[in-house]
């Protein structure tokens, strides 16, 4: 009673001020802004950090241990000799000629240049000459790529200011190479995690199999299973013949009797220990009983592809080293101590007996946590490792070579035969980056397609490039496991941003937040754990292992002790990272059905940051964030001061996370930082696309890519071999946070257009738009297609060279047409016309340019035309004439063609909500609707694009654009918040508008009032790339056939008949001759064979020729009959 | 109706070197730098040394359809 009293009257007081200024009522003190950490994040990591941050670590860390794994050359011929690294180092780009003053060299000299970004590779050396020992320091060995804005790279830390200096774009993300001027990208690859276990069932042939892949830092994969065959448990390896009968398994590996073999895998559990005893009775049947017996057992069976050096060894060793060095070869045996490895098989054995217990046990291999991402750093460390190799061995045979001869007039310097080892790793490098065949046979490595070409056709789709996760999953496969959304995909991947048709789900996007983790060092992990009171591995049976409040504790897959208290221990663990005394991406969490506890501190981890709460208040604090807004502190502190953390998959799934402030209860251990982060950069740009249908935002990540915009702040002194302009671009009317992030809004690609959702004539039908002319001719979807031509100025071996003339002169004096522009350099002027057919660069080629055995004069030498002219249609402008030498010496001009393009009939428009429509017609002005104050649409779009869409966010950004314009503000769409409808309703209505955004319209036709009310506002439209015509056959001029070659579809004879059938023969004339196969001859009406240029060849005369047009195919049959001895004339008659 | 300079080199004659060229500029990259290019040799700003050259625009009229 006395309790109820006391509360009653805290209630009584509830309104008192008792601590800092608040009554028990009040209401918590929300953390306004915390979304200002999303920037913050983004300002230390940039938007492709992970690329970034990978590259980092191979160039500072993972290049040192491969030099210090392979880091001594020796001798055969004398054993004296030795040559040591003893340290390496990776330079600045720089430019290889020598009497360069700046050395010095920035990624887009690169580009225009066409070389690569490359900075030395310099080691330093310690050999023997003679009997002394020689230090040398900065020798190179090679070139190595360098990312643009990784440590290495000379853009980084520069403002915007110097990056203009260097024609640099500061919003471009960097993140890929410069090779031979072209921007290559290594994708990030998705893998399933190594060191593993993964246990998985087969329910039709009644399998269970737990199977890891080893991987080791020597680059050698092997994978070995622990599989049930007929009720009973085997090993099985590549390196084995036959299954293992699992007890024999164990046995090799030091675990001899019986019992503790059952305790090991079945425990105490009743149900394992009946299913495994099978497998006890079979070894004792195979007469195995000791571990010599399972030894030789194993021995007999082993591969050995080694070549017989000195004596045969016996079988059981065979076995031992196998088992020791090549099954599981990630579990370490030090000294022969196999204690470890034999707890890791017994551990998959346990696995199979759960999972054959209960088929719920088994792992998931689309989820998230179990895979892997393999990023650019690591795949260089490959090549790196393997070219390196190379190296040394090509280096020792040189040495050994000198070394072989028996006298030298000077002492041998092992340095002078470093210098003659060519560029082996440089051009490993540039070849391997340039074609992306990572085929490293040292490593079993055959991979095509590692790098793609950026994207330059918008800053959105180079950017969404650069987020870019491609699978290794077979596209042809119809399982639907890989393709589907995952749930624990949530603010990792983005759940919109994924190709339709075969790639679907397979290719993925990095959401906003993520960070992929790089390799942290495991050794202090584990000592900081047996530290916690983990208590080691090998001091342990099985009764104790599986005791019913053991939990044991993995470091990566390894088990390396047990612990009684599980939580306190992750707690310490977890409170000890959030202090900053190890990194922040290690990452753990507690498998309760498992009963383990995993540490993981290997790369290619997905992770995120998220805000940690602790008794249940979020320790981000407003006052954090004022500091964070005065620019007092920044992400990085937020993270030293255990504010927020990183979380991987794993991690993630072990912790209660409150997506609003409002939502934290007591058991609440973090808090999102922003929910739209689940997002990725290209979703981003969809206003409100919560209120959209899922697959609209989808379509849209599509089309965003492929929209025309601007490209970069350095994309007029850019020489792309296409690039497309946009010529008024403008920043959309309703943004959201990601555009502002990403610089959508400085970078922008599309127009905000009016539109009048309406139907107009005939020619709107299935999604096609009505453009105005006038805002067509205002500048509307007006865009720049520049094209770049290159040449080189050769020089060749034998002493000639290619020349340069100017316009040559016709027998009247005069310059031909096609030579006009042409000026003394033979170059063409800059800014000059080209029509189709003109010459742009009138080079000359020497016509015994490969004759090596000529030795005459240079100059002397006769010449032949090899002049560049233009080929397109549609005329076009010199824009730049760019003259420069190659690495190798030879002039290089680049001439760039720009042609303006205004938008036609059928060109492609889009809004940011997957709703694409073609240009149907385009109506004058006067034609239009207008409102009561004039106001014209530049589009019109039909209202039916609506219903089966369901793009509300479509009418939702209308409304916002339309409140935004008569206010005078850019409005909010970002996703799960942004502007409010009721808001905008009310702008519209103070400024006299209908709250709904419906305007009355007058017909411009017949000048009448539109029966209907319009919903008339602005809209983000984007201009489409122009669809490419496809491959043709040059021999018929017909598209190719089959899928791999992008072919068409036949209209075969029975589908002309099914058209003749139905009356549509002008069709078949239309769409099969003219407006595709359009070829026109000249026919002979004399003899009815096909001549030329009004002339027949049969006849000898001009008289009776006729001019009439024919598919090209019928041309070419008429021919190929002809070549068949077979006549066929052409009977000609007035149609 | 232009360049009343001589034309020297014809294709197929070839028996003799195109006299240098005398008023061809180009403007450096870096510095904007005037500079002269001579065939087969590196070209180098003067000025900077920098390695990319740009042709100057022409002295000829350019006629625009504005549509």
């Amino acid at each position: 009673m006395a309790t109820i009293g006391e509360e009653e009257h805290d209630w009584e007081h509830e309104n008192r001020t008792n601590w800092r200024g608040l009554g028990l009522a009040d209401p918590i003190k929300r953390v306004e802004d915390k979304w200002l950490l999303l920037p913050a994040f983004l300002k230390i990591k940039g938007l492709v950090k992970q690329h970034i941050d990978s590259f980092n670590y191979f160039v500072d860390v993972d290049i040192k241990n491969i030099v210090r794994a392979n880091n001594k050359v020796t001798s055969d011929v004398d054993p004296r000799f030795w040559l040591k690294y003893t340290d390496i180092h990776v330079g600045f780009p720089d430019r290889t000629d020598l009497d360069a003053i700046d050395k010095s060299i920035t990624p887009h000299e690169c580009r225009l240049r066409d070389i690569t970004y490359s900075a030395p590779i310099l080691v330093t050396i310690q050999y023997t000459r003679g009997k002394n020992v020689v230090r040398r320091p900065n020798v190179n060995i090679g070139r190595l790529p360098i990312m643009l804005r990784s440590n290495k790279c000379v853009l980084t830390g520069r403002n915007e200011a110097q990056l203009a200096r260097m024609t640099e774009c500061p919003l471009d993300p960097g993140g890929y190479f410069v090779v031979k001027g072209t921007e290559k990208v290594i994708l990030v690859q998705e893998q399933l995690s190594k060191n593993r276990i993964i246990v998985e069932t087969d329910s039709v042939k009644g399998i269970v199999q737990a199977s890891c892949t080893s991987s080791t830092h020597g680059g050698l994969k092997s994978k070995t299973y622990v599989a049930t065959k007929k009720g009973k448990i085997y090993l099985r390896h590549n390196c084995i013949h036959e299954d293992v009968p699992i007890v024999i398994a164990l046995k090799a590996l030091g675990i001899q009797s019986d019992k503790e073999i059952l305790l090991l895998t079945a425990g105490n559990t009743e149900a394992y220990k009946i299913a495994f005893s099978a497998n006890l009775e079979e070894s004792a049947k195979s007469g195995v009983f000791t571990r010599h017996q399972a030894l030789e057992w194993i021995g007999s069976r082993v591969k050995v592809n080694r070549k017989v050096v000195g004596p045969r060894r016996p079988v059981w060793e065979e076995a031992l080293e196998a088992l020791a060095t090549i099954i599981l070869a990630h579990v370490p045996v030090i000294g022969l101590d196999f204690r470890s490895k034999a707890i890791f098989v017994a551990t998959m054995t346990r696995r199979v007996l759960m999972a054959m217990d209960d088929e719920k046990m088994v792992d998931d291999r689309d989820y998230v946590g179990n895979k892997r991402l393999e990023l650019a750093g690591q795949l260089l460390g490959l090549l790196f490792e393997d070219l390196f190799k190379t190296f040394n061995t090509n280096l020792k045979s040189a040495i050994d070579k000198v070394l072989k001869k028996p006298s030298r007039t000077n002492e041998f310097d092992a340095f002078n035969t470093m210098q003659f080892q060519g560029d082996h790793i440089t051009a490993g490098f540039v070849r391997a980056i340039s074609t992306g065949n990572w085929s490293l046979k040292r490593f079993k490595m055959e991979r095509a397609g590692v790098t793609h070409v950026l994207s330059r056709l918008s800053f959105i789709s180079a950017l969404g490039m650069m987020t870019r996760i491609s699978s290794q999953f077979e596209k042809t496969r119809k399982v639907s496991g890989p393709r589907a959304l995952q749930p624990s995909q949530w603010g990792m991947l983005c759940p919109s941003d994924t190709p339709e048709g075969e790639a679907c789900g397979l290719v993925k996007n990095l959401a906003l937040m993520t960070h992929i983790t790089t390799d942290v060092e495991e050794g202090p992990i584990i000592r900081l754990a047996l530290m916690l009171g983990v208590e080691d591995i090998s001091l342990a049976t099985g009764s104790e292992i599986y005791g019913p409040h053991t939990f044991v504790v993995n470091v990566n897959g390894t088990i390396i002790g047990l612990t009684r208290y599980p939580m306190r221990f992750v707690t310490n663990f977890r409170r000890l990272r959030r202090a900053g005394r190890f990194s922040e991406f290690v990452g753990i969490y507690v498998n309760h059905h498992h009963h383990a506890v995993h540490i993981a501190s290997d790369g290619g981890r997905i992770c995120r940051p998220m805000i940690i709460v602790e008794n249940g208040r979020p320790r981000v604090t407003s006052e954090h964030i004022a500091q964070l807004k005065q620019g007092a502190a920044s992400f990085d502190d937020f993270l030293r001061n255990g504010l927020v953390e990183y979380l991987d998959v794993n991690e993630e799934n072990d912790s209660y996370i409150a997506l609003y402030e409002s939502d934290i209860v007591a058991t609440t251990t973090h808090l999102e930082i922003e929910p739209f982060t689940i997002l990725g950069a290209v979703a981003g740009l969809i206003p409100y696309p919560h209120h959209n249908q899922s697959p609209r935002n989808t379509y849209q990540c599509a089309m965003g890519k492929q929209a025309i915009g601007a490209i970069g702040y350095n994309q007029l002194n850019r020489i792309d071999t296409l690039l497309y302009l946009s010529v008024y671009p403008q920043q959309p009317m309703v943004k959201t946070k990601t555009i502002e992030l990403i610089g959508y809004d400085r970078l922008p690609a599309g127009q905000n257009a009016t539109v009048a959702v309406m139907s107009y004539s005939g020619y709107d039908i299935e999604d096609a738009l009505i453009q105005n002319k006038a805002s067509l001719d205002r500048g509307y979807g007006r865009c720049q297609v520049l094209r770049k031509n290159a040449t080189l100025i050769r020089k060749y071996p034998n002493g000639t060279f290619d020349r340069l003339a100017d316009a040559p002169l016709d027998e009247n004096g005069q310059t031909q047409k096609k030579y006009d522009i042409v000026q003394l350099d033979g170059l063409a002027g800059v800014g000059e016309r080209v029509d189709p057919g003109d010459v742009y660069v009138n080079k000359q080629m020497p016509t015994n340019a490969n004759d090596n055995t000529f030795s005459g004069q240079a100059a002397a030498v006769p010449y032949k035309n090899a002049p560049m002219s233009y080929k397109s249609p549609v005329a076009g402008y010199i824009d730049k004439v760019m003259i420069s030498d190659t690495e190798n010496d030879q002039t290089l001009i680049k001439v760039l063609i720009r042609q303006t393009r205004r938008p036609e009939l059928g060109d492609k428009f889009s809004s940011r909500h997957g709703q694409k429509g073609v240009c149907g017609l385009i109506v004058n002005q006067e034609d239009m609707p207008f409102n009561d104050q004039g106001i014209n649409p530049d589009t019109i779009m039909n209202p039916h694009g609506f219903p089966s869409r369901m793009t509300v966010g479509k009418m939702i950004e209308l409304l916002a654009g339309k409140a935004g314009v008569l206010s005078g503000k850019l409005q909010y769409g970002t996703a799960f918040g942004g502007s409010k409808v009721e808001d905008m309703s009310r702008i519209l209505i103070e400024h006299g508008f209908n709250y709904a955004g419906k305007d009355m319209l007058t017909s411009g036709i017949t000048g009448e009032a539109l029966e209907a009310y319009v919903y008339f506002g602005p809209i983000y439209y984007q201009v489409c790339r122009f669809a490419a015509v496809g491959p043709r056959a040059t021999l018929t001029r017909q598209p190719t056939e089959g899928r791999s070659r992008e072919g068409g579809l036949r209209l075969g004879e029975m589908e002309r008949d099914c058209l003749i059938g139905y009356g549509a023969t002008q069709l078949l004339l239309e769409r099969l001759m003219i407006s595709s196969d359009k070829f026109e001859v000249n026919a002979c009406q004399e003899c009815g064979l096909m001549g030329y240029n009004g002339w027949c060849t049969y006849c000898k005369s001009s008289k009776k020729m006729a001019k009439l047009t024919i598919p090209y195919a019928a041309k070419l049959l008429f021919q190929e009959l002809m070549a068949m001895n077979v006549v066929p004339r052409l009977i000609l008659d007035d149609a | 109706m232009n360049q009343p300079g001589q034309q020297t080199a014809h294709a197929g004659s070839g028996s003799f070197i195109p006299a240098p060229r005398q008023d061809m500029e180009y403007i450096c990259a870096d510095c904007g730098a005037k500079n002269e290019i001579k065939s087969r040799e590196p070209i180098r700003c003067r000025e900077c040394g920098h390695r990319i050259m740009y042709k100057k625009r022409t002295k000829r009229m350019v006629q625009f359809e504005a549509r």
